[in-house]
C-alpha cells in the first residue's frame, strides 16, 4: 500500500470504529467510502491481501445467497474468506469489507475474497481486480429507474468480461440465454451450470420474462421447456445457437425454492472449479444456513415468521410458488419505494399475484400499501392492509393459529424494517 | 344490450417492460364489472394483422431498446398502417412510453440515424445526448383533454431519455403539476389525437387513473355501436387511496 493508501485505510478504520462505538448503522459502506475519497485506487492494493483468489458474484437474483454458500464451502475447506456479508455490494462496500476485516493499519491476509456485486458495479470492480472467478447468475428486469435495462447491463458485463485473462474463470448460467451468451469469445475459461430435468418444466411461459429473443440473430428463441421466467432449455431455430451443455447440473440444494437450486449449483460449480473437493462442497452446502432476509426464520407469539425477500417480478413469482409449495396459510406482502427498492413500483403489475391460493390469508403493508392493495384487488384477492410494518405484523399474526407460519414477502428496505422489529436491532 | 369488445395488445412480450400488463388487467376487469364481454387479442411479431381490424381498443406499451428495435421493423411495415387507419376512424388507443415515441414521426437518438416512426401522432422525439439526465420520477398532471374528463388529475411514474415535442395536429393531454412530462420544458404531458392517447406515464397508467380507463372503454363501445352510453360507476376507493398517498408524497393538495 502507498502512504496515501495507509492514510485512507486508517481513516476508514477510524470511521468504522466510531460508527460501531456510537451504534450508527452505516458500517457496511462508510469506511470504504471515506477510504476511496482519500485514495481512489486503493482497492487494487487492498486486493493483494487475498492469497489465492477473489470471486465476484453478480446477477439480479440470488447473489447474496450464492456468495454466502461459496463462502461456507471455502471455510469448510479450511480457508480464510473475506466477504461483504451485509449485502453492501457497491465498490464502497467491497473496500469496507477489507477495512472491517483487517487490523487498524492494514488488511488481514486471507485465502479468498467472495464479493456479491451490484449489477452496475461488476464492470467497475473488474477494472480494479482480476478475479479468479466471476459468477453470473441471471438477469431479470429490476428497478429500471436505478439499474437501467437488462440489455444495457448485459452489454456492460460483456465488455468487462472480454478483458479478463485466461487465468480467470467465468461461471455462467447456461439456462439464462443472455447469461449463457456472455461466454462467447472470452479469453477467460468458461464454466456452465444448468439444470437437466424435464419433469420440472412449467406449463407455458410466464409474463415476467426478459430474454426470449436470440442474442445472435434476434429471432424468437424456442424452448424445449421453461423452469421459470425465461430460464430453461433454449435454442434458436434460425441460427442454431443453443443452450451450452452444462459442466455442472446437480448439487445438493439445502433451501426450498427452485431458484435456490441455481444458487447452490453456481456456488458448487465455482468451488469445484477452484479445486475444492466434491465431498467438501457437498457437506458445506448440506449444512448451509440462509442469509439474512432470505428464508430467515423468527418466532413471535408462538408463531413462526419466515422471510422471503422479493424485490422484482421474477423473484416474486418464485417466492409465491415456493410458499405455495410449503403449504402457506398466511402471507404478509410489503412494498416500499425507497432508493434501494426502486422508486417505481410499476413492476407489481408483472407479478402473478393471481396465483396466490384463495385459502391463504393475505395482509399487505409498506410505504406503497395502497398500490399493492389495488394490485391485489385487480387480482380478485381478499386481503387486509396496514401501512406500518408493526401494525401489519400484528394484524397478520392475530388471525393465525399457534405454530402456524407467516410467510413474509418484503422488498429490500421493508425486509430491513421487519428484521429490525423482529430482532430489535439494525444489521446495516 | 350485451356489449362485446376486442382489445388489441400489441407486442405483449416485446413492448411490455415494466408493468404495462396492468393496463390490460385494468381494462378487462372494468369491462367485465359492467357486463361488457372482453377478448384480449395478443398481437406480436408472428401475428399477421388480420385480427387488428376486429379490435375496438388498442394498447401498446414501453420497451427496452433491443426489444423495441426487434418490434419496430414489424410495427412500421405490418401493423402501423392498419393502426393508423383505425386511429383515423376514431378507434380509441393508448400508446405508452416507447410506443408513444414510436407513434410519432421519428425518434432522434443522441448518436446514429433518426429512427422512423409510424406518424400516427404528429410529434417528434429527440434524445438530447448521453450526458442529459433521464426524466425519472413520480408525476401528477391535470387533463386538458378529452372534454368529458378535462380537469381531472392523472398520476404516474415517468422514466424516459427522449424529449417529445408536439406538432400542430395533436393536442397535449395534460398540464404537469409535479414532474417533467413530455420534454421538461413546456410542462405538457402526453398527447391526444382523435381518441388515441399517448403518455409517458409508463407501465400501469390506467389502474390508478380509472377516469382515463373508463373514458377509453366508453369510447370503444360508443364507436363500435354508434350510440352514446353511460358506464356504471365502480368502487374506486383503493385507487383513490393510492392516488392520495402519492399526491401527499409530492406535497400536492387534493380535493
Amino acid at each position: 500500500m502507498t502512504p496515501r493508501d495507509s492514510l485512507a485505510y486508517f481513516s476508514g478504520k477510524a470511521v468504522h470504529k466510531t460508527g460501531k462505538y456510537l451504534k450508527i448503522g452505516y458500517g457496511g459502506t462508510w469506511p470504504g467510502e471515506i477510504a476511496l475519497k482519500i485514495s481512489p485506487g486503493i482497492l487494487k492494493r487492498l486486493s493483494k491481501s487475498v492469497g489465492i483468489g477473489t470471486v465476484l458474484v453478480a446477477g439480479t437474483n440470488g447473489k447474496t445467497t450464492t456468495s454466502l454458500m461459496l463462502k461456507s464451502i471455502l471455510q469448510r475447506n479450511g480457508n480464510t474468506v473475506i466477504h461483504n456479508s451485509s449485502g453492501a455490494n457497491l465498490i464502497n462496500g467491497v473496500v469496507s469489507s477489507f477495512i472491517i476485516n483487517g487490523s487498524f493499519f492494514k488488511p488481514k491476509p486471507s485465502d479468498y475474497a467472495v464479493f456479491e456485486t451490484d449489477e452496475n458495479t461488476l464492470p467497475v470492480l473488474l477494472k480494479e481486480i482480476t478475479p479468479a472467478a466471476v459468477i453470473c447468475l441471471n438477469l431479470f428486469r429490476d428497478q429500471l429507474d436505478r439499474y437501467g435495462e437488462v440489455d444495457v447491463i448485459a452489454e456492460k458485463w460483456e465488455r468487462a468480461l472480454k478483458l479478463l485473462p485466461g487465468s480467470s474463470s467465468v461461471i455462467l448460467n447456461a439456462d439464462d440465454p443472455q447469461i449463457a451468451y456472455l461466454g462467447t469469445g472470452l479469453k477467460a475459461k468458461t464454466v456452465y451450470f444448468g439444470i437437466n430435468n424435464r419433469k420440472l418444466f412449467i406449463n407455458g411461459i410466464e409474463h415476467a420474462t426478459d430474454s426470449l429473443f436470440c442474442l445472435k440473430c434476434h429471432h424468437r428463441l424456442s424452448f424445449e421447456g421453461v423452469y421459470y421466467s425465461h430460464i430453461g432449455l433454449w435454442y434458436c431455430r434460425f441460427c442454431k445457437l443453443k443452450r451450452p451443455r452444462p459442466d455442472f447440473s446437480t448439487s445438493p440444494s439445502p433451501l426450498p425454492g427452485f431458484y435456490n437450486r441455481y444458487n447452490s449449483l453456481a456456488a458448487f460449480a465455482c468451488a469445484l472449479n477452484l479445486g475444492i473437493k466434491n465431498d467438501t462442497a457437498r457437506q458445506a452446502l448440506s449444512s448451509f444456513a440462509p442469509a439474512f432476509g432470505r428464508q430467515e426464520e423468527f418466532f413471535r407469539e408462538g408463531k413462526k415468521i419466515k422471510i422471503f425477500l422479493s424485490k422484482n417480478p421474477a423473484g416474486f413469482n418464485e417466492s409465491i410458488k415456493t410458499i405455495t409449495g410449503l403449504g402457506a396459510r398466511a402471507i404478509l406482502v410489503m412494498l416500499n419505494d425507497r432508493i434501494p427498492d426502486g422508486r417505481d413500483v410499476s413492476w407489481i403489475w408483472d407479478v402473478d399475484f393471481e396465483k396466490i391460493n384463495p385459502n391463504i390469508d393475505v395482509t399487505v403493508s409498506g410505504d406503497r400499501v395502497f398500490d399493492l392493495a389495488l394490485r391485489l384487488d385487480y387480482a380478485d384477492k381478499k386481503f387486509q392492509y396496514a401501512q406500518k410494518a408493526e401494525d401489519a405484523l400484528k394484524t397478520a399474526l392475530s388471525k393465525m393459529k399457534n405454530k402456524e407460519t407467516l410467510f413474509v414477502l418484503p422488498t429490500y428496505t421493508a425486509m430491513l424494517e421487519l428484521r429490525k422489529i423482529l430482532t430489535g436491532r439494525k444489521i446495516l | 344490450m350485451n356489449y362485446k369488445l376486442n382489445i388489441a395488445w400489441l407486442y405483449p412480450d416485446l413492448m411490455s417492460t415494466y408493468g404495462d400488463r396492468g393496463n390490460i388487467i385494468c381494462l378487462t376487469k372494468r369491462c367485465r364489472e359492467r357486463a361488457i364481454d372482453v377478448t384480449v387479442k395478443y398481437i406480436t411479431l408472428e401475428t399477421n394483422n388480420l385480427s387488428l381490424p376486429e379490435c375496438n381498443l388498442i394498447f401498446m406499451g414501453g420497451a427496452q431498446d433491443r426489444q423495441q428495435k426487434l418490434a419496430s421493423e414489424d410495427f412500421l411495415r405490418v401493423k402501423a398502417p392498419v393502426i393508423k387507419t383505425m386511429v383515423e376512424n376514431n378507434i380509441p388507443a393508448l400508446f405508452v412510453c416507447a410506443a408513444y415515441q414510436a407513434a410519432g414521426h421519428y425518434y432522434r437518438p443522441y448518436k446514429g440515424k433518426d429512427i422512423k416512426g409510424a406518424s400516427i401522432f404528429d410529434l417528434v422525439t429527440v434524445h438530447p445526448g448521453d450526458q442529459a439526465k433521464r426524466l425519472i420520477g413520480n408525476v401528477a398532471a391535470r387533463l386538458l383533454v378529452p372534454s368529458e374528463i378535462k380537469g381531472e388529475l392523472i398520476i404516474g411514474f415517468e422514466n424516459h431519455g427522449g424529449r417529445t415535442t408536439l406538432g400542430n395536429n395533436i393536442k397535449p393531454l395534460a398540464k404537469v403539476i409535479s414532474g417533467r412530462g413530455n420534454n421538461g420544458r413546456d410542462l405538457y404531458e402526453g398527447a391526444l389525437y382523435k381518441n388515441a392517447v399517448g403518455s409517458y406515464f409508463h407501465g400501469p397508467i390506467l389502474p390508478k387513473n380509472p377516469v382515463l380507463a373508463d373514458w377509453l372503454i366508453k369510447k370503444a363501445v360508443e364507436i363500435k355501436y354508434g350510440k352514446k352510453i353511460k358506464l356504471a360507476l365502480l368502487n374506486d376507493n383503493l385507487a383513490d387511496l393510492a392516488r392520495k398517498s402519492i399526491l401527499r408524497k409530492m406535497n400536492i393538495n387534493y380535493d
